[in-house]
């Protein structure tokens, strides 16, 4: 558990190169010199990435608790066309490899806790669903999670034909960096982020339709693993009730919702940052305590 | 009335900051009687900090993890140039690029091209080397001085600032070294006077503004000790208690700062202040008595300030500050040496080249350079400094020159002589500054001077020849015509392609210009920039001849 009474440690900033059908993609991670006591494997969002996560990492680090995050293929430094999903398969394919990896690397003994914010919300409750994902974890949190957005938005003929579409035509997703943050410093790095995913193209979108088809239509039963839904008071890109409701459907009894005074949409770039990786990190490690012993 | 919250903190603070800054320095004097177990630890450091990094596996560097005898033959010796497309790599992924610990900052600092360098400020480097150094360094101050923290204002420390941030890399600062703000954690710089009302970020970033408002805080007080990096802070200090003399009388009588309420008005101090400051020749003794300490950069250039700090300075001990770059340090005093300090064996992988090998040279053909280790060097001889610190920029070629001094306990005590580079050739001669300043020394001799502060400057002319300004107590046409000649002289002992160009007609005989005392003490001061103030330096040589006219009005 957190030693509550220790100076700031020491901590490591790795990225592994991890090699998934012919393409290397870039896994970071954030961990403590010492002991590892629990582990968060995070799925970033449409336009993020893992260097947004230089305040993020640290902190979970110094709570004892390993951080890793992959840059989805085509995202950040992984290697893989930009703007473009291949498709449903070759992207869960993409985490069940890495959260595989993260499972051997810290062994049986540590907790670990899936974290998705925003679209990587939605990634992530497709693999939880997916019937290879045999990876065992110990809790979730969906983040200002984009959870189950296309089917609460289109119609069947709508969704059709999203499923059909092959254009590599751009779909702005028409982010703006103030609905993310207001502070300055954070919103000049967004907008300056060379790295950033902004547009996407239209048969990708077919790909999200597809990933979320995974748990709106789930084929599998979710391991009883407590999961939680965190989010500021309001969004100003998430439809937050839409996302509840597809949450509470995923997660039933185990589920738990937690609201945090801001109405930004990247609560790492609000003044809740802090408490939010402090809550995450208790969350994960909790998870961790043996009763039977 | 309540203590205030910054003495709050400064008494809180003042046992933990002395055990710290002693328990540092026990750790580097132990070093120092071990420095090969100490630069094998760094060098094991480095290797287990880096080997993992992108870098390193890209370039097969890793294969160093398994025998570290191999890093001087597999790692090239590079310049910062060198490492640039791997820290705008680093900018974006904020560590694990370079070296596997979190990039917390990138420090400014000038660089060749004009564009500021970035230079990573890891959370390994901070923790494991440069807050310890601090700490050493300011263990030996308190070895020898420990009045520094007799109470809440008997240091005026101006070698840190704390100033807003308002240059960012990809979300991440870009500062000086010497800002310490924001305080990283609580592990991060924390000297008891760090909530100070004259340190913290309220005060102005300008440097006139910020000394200003030391200089209020701390008049009337006892102040026992300043420090400062360069010694042309000090000198600043002085001249703006000069200039700013009304002022601040008036601020003390009404007990206000720049006029609005500040403390209890002062009608007395005021009229000691007044008169004190009256008096042309007033020393910072006149202003404080109770001084009893300064530190600042003493060696090379920064000496040539040494009668003018002994001027301001009357019967107050002085100790150095350590030899460093935003880069790394490289020498931490620990005893009252003025001028030279043990090697850092503890704070990064040293190696030297011979001072007499092109080394700039070679490396620009990727000729591969035999280096020395610290063990290896010799008492007597200049070297090229290449260091390998524990924040991902291996065998950076420093571009210092140091000197070693003499060898105790196995560990070199050197000092820092010039920089590589900083020369000048009309026609091959390579006149260094260090070369000019011997000539110059050897030229007031003669007349009976002292060196003080000088500035050299190519004059393309027909045939071309050196400019020389240099302070004297009484300048004069005639003083001017006899230190031409003893420094032409002069540089033709030290210099033989000087010697040999000058013989045959392709150089001029050098013209020198005597100026009156504090005259470019003056000029440099008026050149000082806004940022970054805390580290300007005066820079002997010049690139060209602006400063002759602005000096003389030739």
């Amino acid at each position: 558990m957190i030693e509550t009474k220790r100076p700031p440690q020491n901590t490591r900033r790795e990225i592994a190169a991890l090699p998934v059908d012919g393409t290397e993609l870039a896994l970071h991670l954030w961990r403590p010199r010492g002991q590892v006591k629990g582990a968060v494997f995070y799925f970033h969002g449409l336009q993020s990435h893992a260097g947004w996560l230089w305040e993020v990492g640290p902190q979970f680090a110094d709570n004892d608790v390993a951080f890793y995050v992959l840059d989805r293929r085509g995202s950040g430094i992984s290697g893989g066309d930009r703007q473009d999903l291949p498709d449903v398969d070759t992207v869960v394919r993409d985490y069940l490899t890495a959260v595989a990896h993260v499972r051997r690397e810290i062994g049986d003994a540590v907790p670990l806790s899936l974290f998705g914010h925003c679209l990587g919300g939605s990634f992530m409750a497709a693999l939880m669903h997916h019937p290879e994902f045999t990876t065992r974890y110990d809790a979730a949190i969906f983040c200002s999670a984009w959870l189950g957005r296309l089917h609460a938005t289109l119609d069947e003929e709508q969704r059709r034909a999203l499923a059909a579409e092959t254009s590599l035509e751009l779909w702005d997703a028409g982010l703006k960096s103030e609905d993310f943050t207001d502070e300055v410093r954070h919103r000049h790095f967004i907008d300056h982020d060379d790295l950033a995913v902004r547009a996407l193209t239209h048969r990708s979108r077919g790909v999200l339709l597809g990933l979320e088809e995974l748990y709106v239509r789930p084929r599998k039963p979710l391991p009883p693993v407590p999961a939680a839904y965190v989010s500021g008071a309001r969004d100003p890109i998430i439809d937050l009730d839409d996302a509840r409701v597809a949450f509470r459907r995923m997660t039933g009894a185990n589920g738990a919702l937690l609201q945090y005074p801001t109405d930004k949409h990247y609560l790492f770039y609000t003044d809740v940052r802090s408490r939010l990786v402090d809550w995450a990190s208790t969350f994960t490690l909790i998870q961790g305590v043996d009763r039977d012993v | 009335m309540d203590t205030p919250l910054w003495q709050k903190h400064w008494f809180d603070r003042r046992a933990p900051f002395a055990d710290e800054c002693r328990q540092a320095r026990d750790s580097l004097l132990t070093d120092l009687k071990q420095p090969a177990l100490a630069q094998q630890r760094v060098l094991a450091d480095v290797v287990d900090m880096s080997a993992g990094s992108v870098h390193w596996r890209e370039r097969g560097y890793d294969v160093v993890a398994d025998d570290h005898r191999r890093f001087r033959s597999v790692l090239p010796v590079m310049r910062y140039d060198d490492f640039v497309p791997e820290i705008q790599h680093e900018t974006r992924t904020k560590g694990g690029t370079l070296t596997c610990s979190p990039v917390l900052r990138w420090l400014k600092t000038s660089g060749t091209t004009g564009a500021p360098k970035l230079v990573p400020y890891t959370l390994h480097w901070l923790l494991t080397y440069r807050i310890p150094a601090m700490k050493a360094m300011w263990g030996t101050y308190l070895e020898y001085h420990p009045e520094l923290l007799a109470h809440p204002y008997a240091t005026l420390d101006t070698q840190t600032v704390r100033e807003d941030v308002f240059d960012f890399v990809h979300g991440i600062g870009h500062q000086a070294i010497s800002n310490r703000h924001p305080r990283v954690n609580s592990r991060d710089w924390n000297p008891p006077w760090y909530e100070s009302p004259w340190f913290g970020p309220e005060v102005p970033s300008s440097h006139e503004g910020r000394m200003y408002h030391r200089i209020r805080n701390l008049v009337g007080k006892e102040l026992h000790y300043i420090s400062s990096i360069n010694p042309s802070t000090l000198i600043s200090l002085r001249d703006l208690l000069a200039e700013h003399r009304d002022q601040l009388v008036d601020d003390v009588r009404s007990g206000t700062l720049e006029g609005r309420p500040y403390a209890r008005p002062d009608v007395a101090g005021a009229r000691r202040l007044e008169e004190a400051l009256s008096r042309p020749e007033f020393t910072l003794t006149d202003v404080w008595p109770s001084l009893t300490l300064y530190t600042c950069w003493l060696s090379a250039s920064a000496g040539l300030y040494a009668s003018k700090l002994d001027a301001i300075f009357p019967g107050v001990d002085r100790l150095p500050f350590m030899s460093c770059g935003t880069e790394g340090v490289t020498t931490i005093p620990v005893d009252d040496s003025l001028h030279s300090q043990p090697l850092a064996v503890s704070q990064a992988f040293f190696e030297f080249v011979p001072a007499s090998v092109p080394l700039g040279e070679l490396l620009e053909t990727g000729e591969p350079v035999p280096t020395l280790l610290f063990d290896e060097v010799e008492p007597g001889q200049d070297y090229h400094l290449i260091m390998t610190q524990g924040n991902g920029l291996y065998r950076l070629w420093t571009g210092d020159v140091y000197h070693v001094d003499r060898v105790v306990d196995g560990t070199p005590w050197i000092h820092f002589v010039h920089r590589d580079g900083v020369f000048h050739s009309f026609t091959g001669e390579k006149l260094t500054e260090s070369q000019v300043a011997s000539a110059v020394q050897r030229g007031l001799a003669t007349e009976g001077l002292g060196l003080g502060l000088y500035m050299c400057g190519p004059r393309w002319s027909e045939p071309p020849y050196y400019d020389v300004v240099a302070e004297v107590p009484e300048p004069s046409p005639r003083l001017d015509r006899a230190l031409s000649r003893a420094v032409d002289s002069a540089l033709h002992e030290i210099n033989i392609e000087y010697a040999s160009k000058r013989d045959s007609g392709r150089l001029g005989a050098p013209e020198v210009a005597t100026v009156p005392r504090d005259a470019i003490a003056a000029y440099v001061e008026s050149h000082r920039q806004a940022g970054n103030t805390t580290q300007y330096k005066y820079r002997p040589f010049q690139r060209d001849v602006d400063f002759v006219t602005a000096l003389t009005g030739r």
